[in-house]
């Protein structure tokens, strides 16, 4: 994948499991659509390490909108309830 | 339909983007609306304008293209006055202080902090000297790239000067090619030696003889962007030396025709030429693009290409030190450390060409320079000037190897710290490791992002910026590639080290260098040592490590409005300012002034 300062992610903790192994390290994460008449939401990733027997590859999801904000309201949602469990932890 | 970009070009594009300049010159930033910034900009740029990034609003960074890194003599002169009056921003630069001109991979040179208020006082400054901005970016005929001692070269088969000069006149000063699908970066090679680079340019002219005529074997499709390089293939076709510009002709108006205009993105010639395979390329040229019947490939020079090779032999991998020309003087290149050059410095070397040469100074696809036409009687004064000692005709291969491109100083798209880090890491490296004797030449390229600008992919050790984390904080890093470089085989890097912490990277490259140096067999080059390997072998080499290099710039340097800022938080940026540098409040409005006005 290409990175540059427009990529969403340049740095993420991640894992990729499969059957009988498992990498955990870190990874490239980015939300796109086409420059010119989008169709869809394009999330893609890649994992710098694999777990044995996986060629390097990278996995997109093709999302309609719909579904783009479903994804970004689970993901608000659960970003608020990890936010308000830390300031849990902390906070006293 | 057309993209935005498309668009714009269809409004208004080429020379009829001048008037408009000269009034947003005339009028200031502000009078530049708010809506139509993008468009503007992306039209600037056929005119070597690039507006810098988010925290430099208001602010230009300015390319001059010089055709095959010609500067005739008196122009160097005017670049440097031009830097020293008008390319110095609200602060210093820690390495380079107040201006400075960059001296590219391709041959051009870069201004930085360029206001909209002086573009057109600097382009009459350039242009009273014969120098020009025009095509230096956007979509067109980027500066032609060629051996830089071409013309004066002792071994030197065609003269690839004649043929850049006239594509110079034939495509850039003409509005023929005004408007391509995407950039058209052409390299024309002369020498024996490969110099030109033309297996990462769009479009390469090889030097070569059929039937005792001299010319080119001619190559399409190279280039190192969108982190899918490809080399130029060749499409097996000679063209005699005065034919070449026809063949020019013909290629770019093929690109013209056929490149992808629908999606920027693929909008290139390497996507076009794998799509269609090199012998199509060439049944279309011959068919719809020329009038007279291609020769196929004649006798080439690839087995003795040594430039950025890294392979052992006679030939030269840089022009850096003293060389023979053909009349009998000299030309002495100098390494100038990730091309960038103080502007006293700049005016200080202008002296010395004039002095000991013919005021002809030359630039080089290595960021360095190459004063010209030395007379014998006048080399030992030369070698002797004090400049010498910054910009050594005899540098460290560590010194000498460098190339860095701009990253988070200016650059948009860049995620790491470039230029004076890797100012940082050869110093380090010529101060701690040491090399096989014999070893001259040791190349590391570094560069901010995928966008690959300082040719990464082809050094022996290729740097491209990241991110990782490090004691839980995220810091600046870098992928280590091995093994690219070209030569008659060129080949990219493979990426065996990844996201190695900035800090580590001299330490990396170190242990590298003692296992060359330990399991090296005979006078086996690093490239050659690293090609005996495979890429499994490769990734246990790299070996990062802590050292007594310390890195300033770990944290995350594209936040910043500028690196080296005593507060370099986006919040305290003075951009965008009026034309003398004087923030201009957006609270207040676009007509607001300073108090005493
Ligand atoms: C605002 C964005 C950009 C800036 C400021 C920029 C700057 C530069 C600079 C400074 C150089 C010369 C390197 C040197 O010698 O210092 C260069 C060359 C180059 N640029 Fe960019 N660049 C930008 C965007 C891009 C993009 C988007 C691509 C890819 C599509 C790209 C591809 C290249 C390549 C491949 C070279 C060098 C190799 C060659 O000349 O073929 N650049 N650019
Ligand atoms: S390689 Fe990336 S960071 Fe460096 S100048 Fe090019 S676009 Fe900018």
């Amino acid at each position: 994948m290409k990175v540059n300062a427009y990529t969403t992610l340049d740095l993420v903790d991640c894992r990729v499991r499969t059957a009988d192994d498992e990498a955990a390290g870190l990874g490239v994460a980015n939300a796109t659509s086409a420059r010119e008449n989008p169709e869809h939401v394009r999330l893609r990733f890649e994992a710098d390490g694999q777990p044995e027997g996986v060629a390097a590859h990278v996995d997109e999801l093709e999302l309609d909108p719909e579904q783009a904000r479903a994804l970004a309201a689970d993901l608000e949602s659960h970003a608020a309830k990890v936010e308000a469990a830390r300031s849990g932890e902390h906070g006293d | 339909m057309a993209t935005d970009v498309e668009e714009w070009k269809a409004e208004v594009y080429g020379t009829d983007i001048r008037e408009h300049v000269e009034r947003f010159a005339e009028e200031g930033w502000a009078s530049i609306p708010d809506e139509e910034r993008d468009a503007w900009f992306e039209r600037f740029k056929w005119y070597g304008l690039y507006h810098q990034r988010a925290g430099q609003e208001s602010y230009f960074m300015m390319r001059i293209g010089t055709p095959g890194g010609v500067l005739e003599p008196g122009q160097l002169r005017v670049v440097g006055e031009v830097a020293k009056e008008y390319a110095t921003g609200p602060v210093s630069n820690p390495e380079f202080g107040d201006a400075w001109a960059d001296f590219t991979t391709r041959q051009s040179i870069q201004l930085h902090w360029i206001k909209v208020e002086d573009i057109v006082d600097v382009w009459d400054e350039l242009e009273s000297a014969g120098l020009s901005t025009v095509q230096a970016c956007g979509d067109s005929w980027r500066n032609i790239v060629s051996c830089p001692v071409a013309g004066k070269d002792a071994n030197e088969h065609v003269d690839a000067l004649a043929t850049v000069h006239e594509f110079q006149r034939e495509f850039k000063e003409n509005d023929r090619y005004r408007n391509m699908p995407r950039k058209w970066k052409v390299a024309v090679t002369g020498c024996r030696e490969g110099c030109g680079q033309g297996d990462i340019n769009d479009l390469a002219f090889e030097p070569a003889s059929k039937d005792g005529v001299d010319g080119y074997n001619v190559r399409v499709g190279g280039g190192l962007a969108r982190n899918e390089p490809r080399l130029a293939r060749d499409i097996d076709v000679f063209v005699p030396h005065e034919r070449a510009a026809a063949v020019a002709d013909g290629m770019s108006a093929l690109f013209e025709e056929y490149g992808n205009r629908e999606d920027r993105y693929s909008a290139r010639i390497k996507f076009l030429v794998d799509e269609w395979g090199a012998e199509k390329v060439r049944r279309v040229l011959e068919e719809e693009f020329v009038d007279f019947e291609l020769q196929s490939a004649g006798e080439g020079f690839r087995e003795s290409y040594s430039y950025n090779a890294g392979r052992d032999g006679d030939g030269h991998d840089d022009h850096v030190g003293v060389h023979s020309q053909a009349d009998g003087t000299n030309y002495v290149g100098l390494n100038v450390l990730v091309g960038r050059m103080g502007v006293d410095d700049v005016l200080e070397l202008a002296d010395l060409a004039d002095e000991y040469g013919s005021g002809e100074v030359r630039l080089t696809q290595r960021q360095n320079v190459v004063v010209t036409d030395v007379p014998d009687e006048d080399l030992d004064d030369l070698l002797a000037a004090d400049l010498l000692d910054d910009y050594e005709p005899d540098p460290s291969p560590f010194m000498r190897g460098s190339i860095a491109c701009t990253g988070t100083e200016f650059c948009s798209l860049s995620i790491v710290e470039t230029k004076n880090r890797m100012v940082r890491y050869a110093r380090h490296l010529r101060d701690t490791v040491s090399l096989p004797d014999e070893v001259e030449d040791f190349h590391v390229h570094l560069s901010g992002c995928t966008a690959s600008c300082a040719q990464p992919q082809i050094a022996d050790v290729s740097l491209r910026g990241m991110k990782t984390r490090k004691d839980g904080e995220p810091v600046e890093a870098f992928d280590l590639g091995l093994g690219g470089g070209l030569g008659e085989n060129p080949r990219f890097a493979d990426w065996v080290g990844e996201r190695i912490p900035a800090d580590e990277v001299p330490g990396a490259i170190a242990n590298l260098v003692e296992t060359y140096e330990r399991e090296r067999e005979g006078a086996e080059t690093f490239r050659d040592f690293v090609e005996r390997h495979d890429e499994s072998d490769l990734e246990d080499l790299v070996e990062p490590e802590e050292t007594s290099y310390e890195d300033p710039m770990m944290h995350n340097t594209k936040r910043t409005w500028y690196p080296y800022a005593e507060d370099d938080d986006m919040a305290a940026s003075p951009a965008p300012t009026d034309g003398d540098g004087v923030p201009l409040d957006a609270a207040t409005g676009d007509d607001s002034a300073p108090a005493d006005d």
